[in-house]
């Protein structure tokens, strides 16, 4: 959850079910977020940020849209509270990007050659036996 | 000094931007479809410290990111490609390729005389077309066989190949099979060839690896005559696929009169046969260790005895005897100096002179090469065969051979 404190309104129902959950991946953020760095590349310590937060919104996303097991307020009052990330459920929606990693992995502006990153490179078409992890956020692969 | 590109002030130093870099075939790697980027005044150069245009790119799968390190001026000076600084024509180190050439280049070390020199070759390029190298190379002889023999032909890949992972060396990569380093034991660090520098290899002065060429060139083997003066018979190896009879032909025309040609396609080989054995040899020093045909490097060797050959039957097609025949005749005399000239004829005159040693490999300039054949002469003795006249026959009749009809030989009196 969120530091800031939460609206006034009372959480939709429901909340009390997915909230256990919810607040575990939260410990798990706050144990990242305390990691120390060292022994670590650069690019590596915000691995398990994008990691956390991507599992979050997957949650989330899980429960709405695939078991349909909580309720259009209960999922918009998430994505309000910043539980879920709407710009990364709004990807997981269209095709191909299904699985995707995080939002930095498909941003070709930040590309030299205007390219995606190399996890949304799918695997058949990868060399034989190249194994990856993208430098945004430790992904190996995201595109089937 | 003003380094601002908004100050115009007369005689300032000028910065490099180029559109394209000036590279060697192996450091763009086999990819033809190559993306670089480029950095407009990216970084100093390594021999000038002037700013210049660095271009950056990946040549090729499983290999490292390469730049340009010196700047384009360095470049040109010293014809070598602004990454590896090897020559450009020979892939050679600079100290080998100018040790070869005969070539002494004085560069100023110092500072201020390194920026006025620098200034001054600017001035030169700017009124050259830039298709010669500069400075002292671009006034350089023809190649010399040093070159030819140290020459590499064919891009060699494995100079792009990541570095050694000095993690794993210490026993301490965590990254395992994501690593882009190469986890291979290193060179031995005593080894002087791990221990080079840009700025001695720009310079040629100790170049490990210059010092390992020159070595290998001294000690590179000759090829001896064999005693067997009936000999005749050149082998040439690795030719390859394209490599035909016709262009074996044309090479060798040069040193005398081919008897015979045979290509083994399935050994990718063939064998040579002149008529005299003076021929031969002649083919055999000028071409042993530097053939280079159609870009291959062609292996010369002497061929086997013609008893074992025909034993053998490995060499040329084996010819059905003709029926009805006598023995076969006595091998052809050989031609020695030391032997009786019944008709005072000089020997060499009846041979066609060699014409100077040429061919056309694609890495070399064609311009320093016809310079060489154009200063010596050649006579009208020794026009090339006619292709067609020279085609191997179906049957071997002896008496058609031309060396058993005396047409070179020198019979003795009867």
């Amino acid at each position: 959850m969120p530091k800031v404190k939460r609206s006034r309104k009372p959480p939709p129902e429901g909340w009390e079910l997915i909230e256990p959950t919810l607040e575990e991946l939260e410990q798990k953020m706050r144990e990242a977020e305390a990691e120390p760095h060292e022994g670590k590349r650069k690019v590596e310590s915000l691995w398990p940020i994008f990691k956390i937060h991507h599992q979050k919104s997957r949650y989330v996303y899980d429960l709405f849209y695939r078991r349909k097991a909580i309720s259009r307020e209960l999922y918009d009052y998430c994505v309000k509270e910043g539980v879920a990330d709407a710009n990364l459920i709004a990807k997981w929606k269209k095709q191909g990007y299904e699985n995707l990693c995080c939002l930095r992995c498909i941003q070709t502006r930040d590309t030299n050659f205007q390219t995606n990153c190399i996890c949304r490179v799918p695997k058949s078409k990868l060399e034989e036996g190249k194994v990856v992890e993208c430098i945004h956020c430790g992904c190996r692969g995201c595109s089937g | 000094m003003a380094m601002s590109k908004s100050t115009n002030t007369y005689n300032r130093q000028n910065w490099e931007d180029s559109d394209f870099p000036i590279l060697c075939e192996t450091c763009l790697g086999d990819n033809p479809y190559v993306r670089m980027t480029k950095d407009k005044y990216g970084s100093e150069c390594k021999i000038c410290m002037r700013p210049f245009t660095v271009f950056r790119w990946c040549p090729g799968a499983r290999m490292r990111f390469k730049k340009t390190e010196v700047c384009q001026t360095c470049a040109k000076l010293k014809n070598v490609c602004q990454t590896c600084l090897l020559d450009l024509e020979f892939g050679l180190p600079i100290q080998v390729r100018d040790n070869a050439l005969k070539v002494k280049d004085n560069l100023p070390r110092n500072e201020v005389n390194k920026e006025y020199y620098v200034q001054n070759l600017e001035s030169q390029i700017k009124n050259s077309d830039g298709t010669e190298p500069l400075g002292e190379v671009g006034k350089a002889q023809a190649p010399s066989d040093l070159l030819m023999k140290l020459a590499r032909t064919t891009p060699y890949y494995k100079r792009n190949r990541p570095h050694i992972c000095s993690f794993w060396v210490k026993g301490e990569c965590k990254r395992g099979e994501e690593c882009p380093y190469r986890h291979e034991k290193p060179s031995d660090p005593d080894d002087p060839l791990s221990d080079q520098n840009i700025r001695d290899r720009y310079y040629g002065t100790n170049d490990p690896v210059a010092d390992k060429l020159l070595r290998r060139a001294s000690a590179m083997p000759v090829l001896t005559p064999p005693e067997d003066k009936s000999i005749t018979t050149l082998y040439i190896g690795n030719l390859g696929e394209f490599i035909g009879e016709s262009d074996l032909r044309d090479y060798f025309y040069q040193f005398g009169e081919i008897r015979n040609i045979t290509i083994v396609p399935k050994q990718q080989c063939g064998f040579v046969q002149f008529t005299t054995r003076s021929s031969a040899e002649l083919a055999a020093e000028k071409s042993f260790n530097k053939l280079i045909i159609l870009g291959r490097r062609l292996t010369v060797r002497w061929g086997k005895s013609q008893a074992r050959q025909s034993s053998a039957a490995d060499g040329g097609v084996a010819l059905p005897p003709v029926p009805g025949l006598p023995g076969a005749l006595p091998p052809p005399p050989i031609p020695s100096t030391s032997g009786v000239n019944y008709f005072n004829i000089p020997i060499s005159s009846t041979l066609p002179p060699p014409i100077p040693f040429y061919m056309p490999p694609p890495p070399l300039p064609s311009s320093s090469y016809t310079a060489a054949s154009s200063s010596t002469s050649v006579l009208p003795g020794a026009e090339p065969p006619i292709p067609g006249t020279e085609r191997p026959l179906p049957v071997y009749y002896p008496s058609q051979d031309p060396t058993r009809m005396g047409a070179v030989q020198i019979k003795p009196a009867p």
